[in-house]
């Protein structure tokens, strides 16, 4: 006690507000363009058309059954796609790393897929419809191939999930590669090694090592995964015109036109998917932060 | 028959010779260093020894049986990584179990084999503690628990402490020795570190370019080397080149300056070139009784070191350092004055120039 | 004998070699790379054939002399240099000031940058037009301080590169910052004041060059993100490139298909250089 009176400056650091001023400018730009809308919308979600507080709209959420469908869709198609595209992703990631594959190819792939995974919208819908549409090149190879027409002796659909689900896949393993590849070199070559040496095969040493100390990043990229194809709205738009009822679409829908004639509604169904993405990021880095502390 | 046996054994990688004609027999209990520079094959000869490697000519016999192309997991040697690799996703108990889970040994024996083992390296205290909480030294003695829970029959140490702290480094060296000693267990242990090596082994193998330069005791290897790189690579050295003056009384010259040795020269003739070899601290300033080998010497520079003073001492046109011991007493000698300097017959080794 | 002998011989190097070959990795890279190529393939072949049995380039022609795409287009090209430079005025000083003074701020700054991962395009468009499209008021008071952004071209255009600098903050703080610490701009600074620079002088001819590579790859894909950028754009109502494509594949067929493997191309590009610039560390992941 005697010591923090003779020496105040050590017991309480004085809050230097003019350290702060340097970074105004960011805070102001994220509070206008970032905060506030994000704030509007929970708000929103929150009033009642009288502008009265209520939680009318969160209940009606979940009873609404067309909303729970297209959260329930862009769900199955974030989970299919992520899971789908975390394996495939993973597998192609495996081969040019530890698989044994020439060097070259490795940064071929890398390179494509930093391309891929930033290749969406529009022009991925267009390629999917040049490539499986009615008169798609695929589609027209197989016809020629195996003599099955896709789309009338089978049930798919381009602009359907299974459609949609392969377009997305298209920048989802390419993704998956990317984050995976580096996870891969993680892993020492000593610790195959040790193992071998221990008496382990090699299966022995994927089960019991390398997959576990690998799983919290497979498993947080397929996190990453989710968010990232459950957040996409222009290539569903593109290819599907919106008909294939996402919830993404859904909010469009809104937006353009008060489609559910109640404000507060569309503002709520905004925010349970910023709700669903925060959940996710949140795991990612959780198992981001557990993969780190390993694979350091 | 010697327990491990390394017999003409050579290794190629693409054209490279990386180990060239290894021959080595290793006794029970017995604890081996490889010393040489990096890049001088002898990382390569231990993970032969592992199975990591597969020879390109030559045998291994281990225990009677011939192991030279067994893999790895079919071996039963236990290796220590200088990088520990240890399993980042296992505690340390699962980490020293690890070998006995994959040979289904049941689950009671395995956990008194690990509580055994972890009282053996002192880790009572984190046995339930993953390797990023512990230190380099902890995580290196749970990989030596690791490799000798599954009863290895050879130990391989690849440099285990190079990536430790100095004062880690030697305690653990000790360590190492102590429960090496205690277990009778055969141990190779590979380093660059001369005085690890001199500390901790039997025999010790010099190496360089893939060639074996000197095999022997830690006192002959540093007492007699052989060749010059051995004499170099071990300890300090003051090398010169000299001339054979008298072979029949094993007398040579430095620029002029006669030096009698101990070494038998009568294969020699009178005016072949040689390479002279004395250690630092086998110089020292004559007294009045001796007579042999006394040399005159200008004093070049004096540097102090601890608990060694040394000094740099002309004699002909060369220049030698010369150890002595630290005391508060010690008079030092100017620079510039001129002393004289001496040393026994058997200080002068003579090597092949 | 001895030829039964070097049969045997062949025979098991033949064996040992075809065990080498490592099937599934090749497995799963064809199958990979065939999904990477096919559906170029189908699109560049199906942007060929826009007259009956004749390949040739007569979608590209007429899709690049369409007036409407060169506005487009350039319009778009307008919009990400606009990010691109607001972005870097605004993250550059951020990130070099936390790094010198003020760590304390470094959390919340991080995960301000994360959130556009947590609010997707759509939901920060839907926010964006909710807050701007009503006169901007001092709170708690009814004075006007600003016309809605909406209602007029340059606050469009306002709004939404504002609203690109937020997609593209993650990818830009991130590829700053990296930037920043692997120069160790802290030390950076100190030796150049010591040599009597002023802050001008630090900033513009020892900071800003040391994180050339780290700014380019920002830069380069935010390009990517914004040029062919449709969410934004189109609730905003901008005639940018990305609604254009989708309105002209609402009613011609080959010309969109030309366009797409072209920005295909542009995207390649964008992320080859980036390669290029950062020696494969740079960050090369973008938001949908």
């Amino acid at each position: 006690m005697a010591q923090t009176a003779l020496n105040p400056k050590s017991s309480t650091p004085a809050f230097d507000w003019k350290k702060w001023l340097g970074v105004i400018p960011f805070f102001l730009f994220a509070i206008l363009f970032l905060v506030l809308p994000s704030l509007r919308l929970i708000a929103g979600s929150f009033t009642n058309n009288e502008g009265q507080f209520t939680i009318a709209n969160i209940l009606q959420l979940f009873q609404e059954q067309s909303i729970l469908d297209a959260y329930w869709l862009s769900i199955r198609i974030s989970a299919a796609t992520a899971i789908g595209g975390g394996i495939f992703g993973f597998l192609l990631a495996y081969s040019v790393t530890v698989g044994g594959l020439p060097k070259p190819l490795r940064s071929a792939l890398i390179t494509f897929s930093g391309v891929a995974s930033n290749f969406a919208g529009v022009p991925l819908a267009f390629a999917f419809i040049a490539t499986l549409g009615r008169t798609g090149f695929v589609t027209a190879l197989i016809k020629n191939l195996f003599g099955v027409n896709l789309y009338q002796q089978t049930s798919f659909d381009l602009y359907s999930f299974w459609g949609l689900s392969l377009t997305y896949m298209y920048f989802q393993f390419p993704l998956m590669v990317l984050i995976m590849a580096p996870a891969l070199d993680g892993l020492k070559r000593e610790w195959r090694e040790a193992a071998e040496n221990l008496g382990a095969s090699t299966t022995q040493y994927w089960m019991r090592v390398a997959f576990p100390v690998l799983l919290p990043s497979i498993l947080g990229s397929m996190i990453l995964l989710f968010g990232n194809a459950f957040g996409a709205y222009a290539t569903a738009y593109a290819l599907t015109g919106g008909r294939l009822g996402i919830i993404t679409i859904q909010i469009g829908a809104q937006i353009r036109g008060d489609v559910l004639h109640n404000p507060g509604l569309g503002y709520a169904m905004a925010m349970g998917m910023v709700v669903i993405m925060a959940i996710s990021l949140m795991g990612y880095s959780w198992l981001q932060k557990r993969s780190e502390r390993w694979l350091r | 028959m010697s327990y491990l046996s390394i017999s003409h054994v050579t290794k190629k990688f693409g054209d490279t010779v990386v180990v060239d004609d290894f021959n080595l027999d290793i006794e029970k209990g017995e604890f081996v260093s490889f010393l040489g520079p990096s890049g001088c094959g002898k990382t390569t000869t231990l993970r032969m020894v592992a199975g990591f490697e597969i020879p390109t000519s030559g045998k291994i016999l281990l225990n009677g049986a011939d192991i030279t192309d067994k893999a790895p997991n079919q071996r039963n040697v236990g290796m220590i990584f200088q990088s520990y690799a240890l399993f980042p996703n296992m505690t340390v108990a699962q980490n020293i179990g690890f070998g006995l889970r994959i040979r289904k040994e049941p689950e009671a024996t395995v956990k008194q084999r690990v509580d055994e083992m972890v009282s053996l390296i002192n880790l009572e205290k984190h046995a339930n503690k993953y390797p990023y909480q512990l230190s380099g030294g902890q995580q290196q003695r749970v990989s030596l628990a690791r490799a000798l829970a599954n009863r290895p029959q050879v130990l391989l140490l690849d440099e285990p402490l190079s990536a430790l702290d100095a004062k880690i480094r030697v305690s653990l060296r000790a360590e190492i020795r102590a429960i090496q000693k205690s277990l009778g267990i055969t141990a190779i242990f590979v380093t660059h570190d001369q005085e690890e090596a001199l500390s901790i082994s039997d025999r010790i193998v010099v190496m360089n370019t893939g060639v074996m330069e000197q095999v022997g005791t830690p006192f002959e290897i540093y007492n007699f080397p052989t060749t010059v790189f051995a004499a170099n690579f071990v300890g300090s050295l003051n090398n010169s080149s000299a001339e054979v003056v008298d072979p029949a009384n094993s007398l040579i010259s430095i620029d002029g300056v006669q030096f009698e040795s101990a070494v038998d020269l009568k294969q020699r003739r009178k005016g072949d070139k040689v390479r002279v070899a004395i250690r630092p601290e086998r110089l020292s300033f004559a007294s009045e009784q001796k007579k042999a080998n006394v040399v005159d010497a200008t004093i070049e520079n004096v540097t102090f070191l601890g608990s060694v003073v040394r000094i740099q001492v002309k004699i002909g046109q060369t220049k030698f350092n010369m150890d002595t011991f630290n005391n508060p007493f010690l008079e030092l000698p100017k620079i510039g004055s001129m002393e004289q300097v001496t040393c026994s017959r058997e200080a002068v080794l003579v090597l092949d120039e | 004998m001895a030829s039964e002998k070097i049969g045997k011989v062949v025979e098991m190097s033949i064996l040992t070699r075809i065990r080498r070959i490592p099937f599934w990795s090749w497995f799963w890279f064809i199958l990979g790379a065939l999904y990477f190529l096919l559906p170029l393939y189908a699109t560049v072949n199906f942007s060929l054939r826009m007259e009956r049995d004749v390949i040739g380039f007569k979608a590209y022609v007429r899709a690049f002399e369409d007036p409407e795409f060169i506005k487009t287009f350039l319009y778009s090209n307008m919009l990400a240099l606009l990010t691109i430079v607001a972005s870097i005025i605004l993250i550059v000083p951020t990130a070099y000031w936390i790094r010198l003074r003020l760590p304390e701020a470094r959390r919340i700054v991080e995960f301000i940058t994360l959130l556009p991962f947590v609010v997707p395009a759509i939901i920060l468009v839907f926010g964006l037009i909710r807050i701007y499209s009503s006169p901007v008021k001092i709170p708690f008071t009814d004075t006007t301080l600003l016309q809605p952004l909406t209602t007029f071209e340059v606050g469009t255009d306002i709004l939404i590169v504002a609203g690109y600098v937020v997609l593209g903050l993650p990818y830009m703080y991130r590829s700053v910052d990296t930037g920043m610490r692997t120069v160790d701009v802290r030390t950076l600074t100190e030796a150049a004041q010591s040599l009597g620079a002023s802050w001008f002088t630090i900033i513009v001819r020892v900071i800003l060059p040391n994180i050339r590579a780290a700014l380019l790859s920002g830069a380069l894909l935010t390009f990517a993100i914004v040029v062919g950028e449709v969410t934004l754009a189109s609730f905003l109502g901008v005639p940018a490139f990305g609604p254009y494509l989708f309105l002209l594949g609402q009613h011609r067929a080959y010309e969109p298909a030309a366009l797409s493997f072209a920005s295909f191309l542009l995207t390649w590009v964008a992320m080859g250089l980036i390669q290029l610039f950062t020696g494969g560390q740079g960050q090369t992941t973008g938001a949908h």
